[in-house]
């Protein structure tokens, strides 16, 4: 598309979907989604809705794949046919979906304690079921709920988020029409305890000083994404832990079933 | 009083020993879904994977039957071999057997020894976190079950449990149930209650 046909991205310092700068879309997470899988989560963030399925470890098939010292992680990032208006997932994995896939598992082998379990593998799956822009970093922050539900030993939760620039101010979170004319958008994820940048891809060019500005508000809200990530992961105990607070049995008084009365 | 940590949460701010939690930087953090009991300094797992010990008993299918070696179905990455040498009873791929951990592989195999067939019944698959309170404190709570339903139970360790007998749809119900519940209080008088109803 032509420059002249870049629509006006920013209006009196607010974003086309009336958001500041630094304001992340509304998301909400739900752990457990899943009955088969390990480990399981949904995602809504704005407009994107992902699930994201984790299962294993299991023995590593193809063998050659298995590594004797740890386990391997294999992941798959994919978009639904009728997840946006473009040409994604039409017919399996193309060229963005395998590299969406690396990125992410890449991220996940600095979290996953994968020395206890050698010669096993870890399939992680992110299924895009509606996109919006920013699903790498959605299905991460799902994928990273899945695996702590699932029980396999990590280091940290990581959360992802991207950030930009339009023209002259740095946003977080930016979203379809905002990553398709923005003049940079880097997807970043990152391990809050330890303060790790675990995935930087920059598309579009951005200075030194407007990068480490956005890093700050990238964390900022990532501060408010590991809230809703643990939120999500107690919700389901609570729940039940709240059902018998009191500690009297909520059980039904009568019998479940009756018994059919015999003629006599 | 305990609390429900998450991966990567702070237990301590000094370097303790505990067992699925990790030392960083001179402090304790945990490294799986969990209630941590910050007075007893007791982490009791709420998510969590089958990690084999030697005695352990497991529940499996015998997924090959090779020459002079069994291979056995545990459901977890560990792979379960028994020696033919090991047992008289006549084992073909597909049945249920019951065995204990003999010894560990240093690759991911478990050997196991000591295998007894489990005729006919049903496997019911539960996270290997809570196979503590379904045995109960020294069995009690599986001992209670089987007396009140009648049902004959096998639990192992690696999160199958096999079932036959009796009321063996109770039965079910009251393992679902405690799995579901494991990390509340009050838990083995609601049991009790569910079974007096069922009965």
């Amino acid at each position: 598309m032509a420059k002249s046909e870049k629509p006006e991205l920013m209006v009196n310092g607010k974003r086309l979907d009336g958001r500041m700068p630094g304001d992340l879309r509304p998301v909400r997470i739900e752990s457990g989604v899943l009955k088969n899988a390990a480990g399981s989560a949904y995602v809504e963030w704005g407009s994107n809705k992902i699930l994201a399925a984790v299962y294993g470890p299991r023995e590593a098939l193809p063998k050659h794949t298995s590594d004797p010292e740890k386990a391997v992680i294999k992941c798959r990032y994919q978009m639904a046919p009728f997840s946006s208006l473009e040409e994604h997932g039409r017919t399996g994995p193309n060229r963005r979906a395998i590299e969406i896939s690396k990125v992410t598992k890449e991220v996940f082998e600095n979290v996953i304690i994968r020395e206890n379990f050698p010669g096993s593998e870890i399939s992680i799956f992110v299924e895009v079921l509606q996109s919006d822009g920013g699903t790498r970093a959605a299905g991460i922050t799902a994928a990273a709920v899945a695996l702590a539900g699932s029980g396999i030993p990590m280091t940290d939760i990581p959360y992802a988020v991207s950030i930009g620039k339009i023209g002259e101010h740095i946003v977080i979170d930016l979203n379809k029409i905002e990553d398709n004319y923005s003049d940079a958008d880097v997807p970043i994820a990152i391990s809050p305890r330890q303060d790790k940048i675990l995935l930087l891809q920059m598309d579009g060019n951005m200075t030194r000083e407007e990068v480490s500005k956005a890093l700050s508000m990238a964390k900022e809200s990532g501060k408010i994404i590991t809230k809703l990530q643990t939120d999500a992961l107690k919700a389901p105990y609570l729940k039940i832990s709240e059902k018998y607070k009191n500690g009297a049995p909520s059980l039904p008084q009568q019998p479940r079933e009756q018994q059919p009365q015999q003629p006599k | 009083m305990q609390r429900i940590v998450v991966p990567g949460e702070k237990l301590e701010d000094k370097p303790l020993r505990i067992d699925e939690a990790f030392i960083d930087d001179g402090k304790t953090y945990s490294t799986i879904m969990s209630m941590y009991d910050d007075e007893k300094k007791v982490l009791t797992p709420l998510e969590g994977l089958w990690y084999p010990r030697s005695g352990d008993s497991v529940v499996g299918v015998v997924q090959e039957d090779k020459f002079n070696v069994l291979i056995i179905d545990l459901d977890s990455p560990y792979r379960g071999l028994i020696f033919a040498k090991d047992t008289n009873e006549d084992l073909v791929s597909g049945d249920i057997i019951e065995a204990t951990v003999k010894e560990l592989d240093k690759t991911k195999t478990v050997i196991l020894g000591r295998p007894r067939k489990l005729a006919g019944g049903k496997i019911l698959y539960v996270k290997p976190s809570k196979i503590g309170r379904i045995l109960g404190k020294g069995n009690s709570m599986i001992k209670q079950l089987s007396a009140d339903t009648q049902t004959y139970v096998v639990v192992g360790m690696n999160g199958l449990v096999w079932l036959k007998g009796g009321k063996i749809d109770l039965c079910t119900e009251a393992i679902v149930m405690i799995q579901q519940e494991a990390h509340t209080s009050g838990l083995t008088d609601r049991v009790k209650n569910l079974l007096e109803m069922g009965k």
